[in-house]
């Protein structure tokens, strides 16, 4: 072996054998979480490998993902030059050509010529955006983030060229085939002429690279590239399950003496690993309506931070001894409370995170430890859930108050018909809020004109438990949902129906997990099948410019966008023109994950940012499908001073139509 | 120190409120019971008389009622009282503040005690007697609807603020003393996870009036509360529609002596 040979080995073993130990720490430190099962369905998994990690789907969803597509293919192919050259250094004789043919070897060299250009193309981007463009993605208050991402981006530009000046000197010499590397060849003619001692050079460029790499190896699991190992099992461990679900809490063991997340061993492994997959891409805190809206809380922020910490208490979790981990309160020290509860559950955040970290469940988790274990949360919460306790719903309502609404429609009740088509669940907007009542009489309305074999649970029904769920009330939530399962379970019927998303979306994630799973659908899907059945006219109204809102837990969790779109812009008259956030990627009205009955005192309010947005469009109506948007909508219209746009539930306006057309008929 | 927290089980602030056919009672179907709202201040400042004065203070939580009183004070328990007394007679069914007085003091004493919390009245009757007659039969200082609570170093003395018309009573007292709470003095705890766990756990002394050794007590009543008579129903509201003031005045003139008859 060469003496070059036996330097590489040596550095290189060192090296590697760092990077072993690091690495063995850093899974090490995931045993320390709780744990979690994520090797279901192995299939899925791999598919996702392959749609997320190879093709960078999630990635390639905004332009600058372009950029980092080339990044990682790019890494790929010089990483794969990279080991060729140090094989080579090791083992003279080996070179791809000699092992896998010249075919592969050109093709090799192609990809990575071309790539490689592209890569330094993509960092020439990156580096004006985060200079220049100052997207709202890469906002962020620690200056170590910026610095670390231009660091790293100036030394894979370096890497690169000194890539080409390595390739360039090895065609002038004549060991690389220069017309399977255009760029090469560019960077050879440039140096032919204009190097002395060509060897030293050479010898120069390939020790700075070396070294480089070696460094660059080391330095991953310390930066933010620690997602360069941390994506690609946290893609391939995703949560595969529809995205509203949240992990059910066992309160079986009654000597626990606390629940929920406070510290970080409380976090399951895979919630560390999203900790390691974290590219700092920013785009979560671009679509975050909290971050938006100037609250304190930044999803990227939380995860950064969360990261920070894990990494400073590693030494003291792999200990043994006595620097023991101290088992820091996660809040307030890494995440404050006002983060804590700013978040509306919107999951936004989750649905644009191209390594699919999850946030929101982490957030609940955190909320669960202070509502259950500390019973501490805003003071504004507590007669929320008493209200949900005694009257099981989140207003102060006598609980025997809940079919008031329906006292004089004649509606059938579950507990007369025992059995039937559609259980129409009201809720409790439906049942209690004014405009709520409106909603759910212009459904009764419609489903009686359509002749549907339907009921209402009457003073049977309870509150859901969704709101409670995602406000971290876990116990409340479970015994809302058993009491409620109880009464569902003595009637015979096919589907719920329900006019509230958040309603729809706990029957579709929360009860399954309690034991009980029914085909549920919410109005906007139950009114357009009535519909194109021709069981219920589309109607008419006079000319009516309109925009329809997307629910988070309709449109974004439940994938329900064509459905209240299609009724709407089936009804004679109406203009539907869409908004610039809208279907999967809509903004939060304010309401949902309980920040309906919280106050919203730091920064811009939610509801008034969206109606903004609205009246920008110059509209007639708003059209929801959620009674929650619906109030926050009217709250923010008032705030606004404007009170000729109206909001209008589709069932409303649907029933509007049909008897404009009935008149229109007469 | 020995705490005591008086506790009532009442219809809940939401219910719908119909006296029975028998004109005894309220009729009870569909109405959720909780516990007496002004008791769960005197819960919280319970509480937090013992976290002040720590060693080895107890609160213990008294209640007078029916059966499913237990509840109520399995929810006491979970915010954090050490211990309940349920004093459940069925010879008790109709008790006056008086009577209940009598079988409380007993059971108080028998228990012992430094000082009484209560509610300032139960949302139910509203009659802010019980703790009257309780000072009385225990023979100790009463100071009611307090706004502020303050212990002395020694234990020994309480420093109380009381929110009267256009001014604040500052009043000391000497222990024992028996105080009743409001809303304003204290925002009452919501009960935690592993506290409602451990409620479940926590004992609840269930007491006759054999028991207490005051089979008599129920004689010692001082009022009976005869009949309850459902309020009349009051009169519909008429707006009057129009569009000038003195059309609206010529109808209501109209009606006034047409059909209200009072012109």
């Amino acid at each position: 072996m060469t003496t070059e040979g036996i330097i590489i080995l040596i550095a290189l073993s060192a090296v590697l054998f760092a990077f072993v130990f690091i690495v063995y720490r850093l899974v090490k430190a995931l045993r320390m979480g709780k744990s979690e099962d994520r090797f279901n369905n192995f299939g899925q998994r791999v598919k996702s490998i392959l749609v997320y990690v190879v093709g960078q789907a999630r990635v390639l969803s905004q332009p600058a993902g372009i950029g980092h597509f080339f990044i990682f293919w790019g890494f790929i192919f010089i990483s794969l030059g990279t080991g060729e050259h140090i094989l080579n250094m090791l083992i003279p004789s080996f070179s791809y050509e000699a092992f896998f043919g010249t075919g592969v070897a050109v093709t090799i060299s192609f990809c990575q010529d071309i790539l490689a250009f592209l890569v330094l193309g993509a960092i020439v981007v990156s580096l004006f955006r985060r200079f220049f463009l100052k997207p709202v993605r890469l906002e962020s208050d620690d200056p170590k983030a910026g610095r670390e991402a231009v660091f790293i981006l100036g030394l894979i530009f370096v890497l690169i060229l000194l890539m080409y000046g390595i390739k360039g000197i090895g065609i002038i010499q004549g060991k690389v085939d220069g017309s399977s590397a255009p760029v090469s060849n560019i960077a050879a003619n440039l140096l032919r002429n204009n190097l002395i001692r060509i060897n030293v050079v050479e010898s120069v460029f390939v020790w700075v690279h070396h070294s480089l790499i070696f460094f660059f190896l080391l330095y991953i699991p310390f930066s933010k590239h620690i997602h360069i190992l941390g994506a690609i099992p946290n893609i391939f461990f995703r949560n595969l399950g529809l995205p509203g679900t949240l992990t059910s809490m066992d309160f079986e063991d009654e000597t626990a003496d606390k629940f929920g997340i406070s510290v970080l061993t409380d976090f399951s492994w895979k919630q560390l690993l999203d900790l390691y997959a974290c590219t700092e891409c920013g785009r979560c805190q671009a679509v975050c309506p909290a971050y938006l809206t100037d609250k304190p809380l930044s999803p990227y922020r939380m995860i950064h931070n969360l990261r920070g910490h894990f990494m400073d208490e590693m030494g003291s979790l792999l200990s043994d001894n006595d620097k023991e981990y101290t088992e820091k309160p996660i809040v307030p020290e890494v995440v404050s409370k006002d983060e804590l509860w700013a978040c509306t559950t919107c999951g936004a955040c989750v649905q644009e995170c191209p390594t699919f970290i999850e946030h929101v469940q982490k957030i609940v988790d955190l909320r669960r430890y202070f509502v259950l274990t500390e019973a501490s949360f805003p003071p504004e919460v507590q007669p929320v859930f008493k209200n949900m306790e005694i009257n099981y719903n989140p207003w102060s309502f006598g609980y025997a108050d809940r079919a008031n609404w329906a006292a004089d429609l004649d509606i059938p009740l579950a507990s007369d018909k025992k059995s039937f088509d559609i259980l129409f669940w009201i809720g409790c907007a439906g049942s209690f809020d004014d405009r709520g009542k409106v909603i759910a009489k212009s459904v009764v309305k419609l489903l009686e004109r359509a002749g549907v074999d339907f009921a209402i649970l009457g003073t049977e029904e309870k509150c859901c438990g969704e709101t409670a769920r995602r406000m971290g009330n876990e116990y409340l939530a479970q015994t809302l949902i058993e009491l409620n399962i109880e009464v569902l379970k003595g009637y015979e019927f096919n589907r719920i129906l329900t006019i509230c998303p958040h309603g729809f979306n706990s029957f579709r994630v929360d009860y399954p997990q309690a034991g009980y799973s029914k085909p549920v659908v919410h109005h906007s899907e139950f009114l357009l099948e009535l519909v194109k059945a021709g069981k219920l006219p589309s109607g008419s109204t006079g000319n009516l410019k309109g925009v329809y809102h997307d629910a988070c837990y309709l449109g974004r969790y439940n994938d329900i966008i064509s459905e209240p779109r299609e009724l709407v812009s089936g009804i004679d008259g109406v203009d539907l023109i869409e908004l610039d956030r809208h279907g999967k990627r809509s903004f939060c009205c304010g309401a949902g994950g309980g920040r309906m009955w919280m106050e919203e005192t730091i920064g811009e309010k939610i509801n008034e940012t969206r109606v903004n947005e609205i009246l920008e469009k110059n509209v007639d109506q708003i059209f929801t499908a959620c009674p929650f948007c619906m109030t926050m909508f009217e709250d923010g219209l008032k705030a606004c001073g404007n009170e000729n746009v109206k909001v209008k539930d589709i069932a409303e306006l649907l029933l509007e139509a049909s008897k404009e057309s009935e008149k229109g008929k007469g | 120190m020995k705490i005591i927290v008086l506790l009532k089980r009442v219809p809940d602030t939401e219910a719908k409120i119909l006296i029975n056919s028998k004109g005894s009672g309220i009729n009870e179907e569909g109405v959720k019971f909780i516990i007496n709202t002004y008791d769960e201040y005197a819960i919280e400042e319970g509480l937090k008389l013992k976290e002040t004065v720590g060693g080895d203070s107890t609160v213990t939580v008294v209640c007078m009622g029916v059966e499913e009183s237990t509840e109520i004070i399995r929810t006491a328990l979970a915010m954090g009282v050490d211990k309940g007394i349920h004093i459940c007679d069925a010879a008790l069914e109709k008790a006056t503040p008086a009577v209940i007085a009598t079988v409380l003091a007993k059971a108080i004493e028998d228990n012992g005690f430094d000082i009484i919390f209560c509610g300032k009245q139960g949302i139910d009757y509203d009659m802010a007697q019980t703790q009257a007659f309780l000072a009385e039969k225990l023979d100790i200082p009463q100071v009611n609807v307090i706004a502020e609570f303050k212990i002395s170093e020694d234990n020994k003395k309480v420093f109380l603020l009381r929110r009267i018309e256009g001014a604040d009573e500052k009043v000391e007292a000497d222990l024992p003393v028996i105080i009743s709470c409001a809303k304003g003095l204290n925002e009452p705890r919501y009960a935690s996870l592993p506290g409602i766990m451990k409620a479940k756990k926590k004992e609840i002394k269930k007491l006759t009036l054999a028991d207490l050794d005051s089979s008599g007590a129920s004689e010692e009543k001082k009022s009976t509360i005869i009949n309850w008579l459902p309020l009349p129903k009051s009169g519909e509201c008429k707006i009057i529609e129009g569009e000038e003031p003195g059309e609206k005045a010529v109808e209501l003139a109209r009606l006034l002596r047409e059909e209200a008859k009072v012109l």
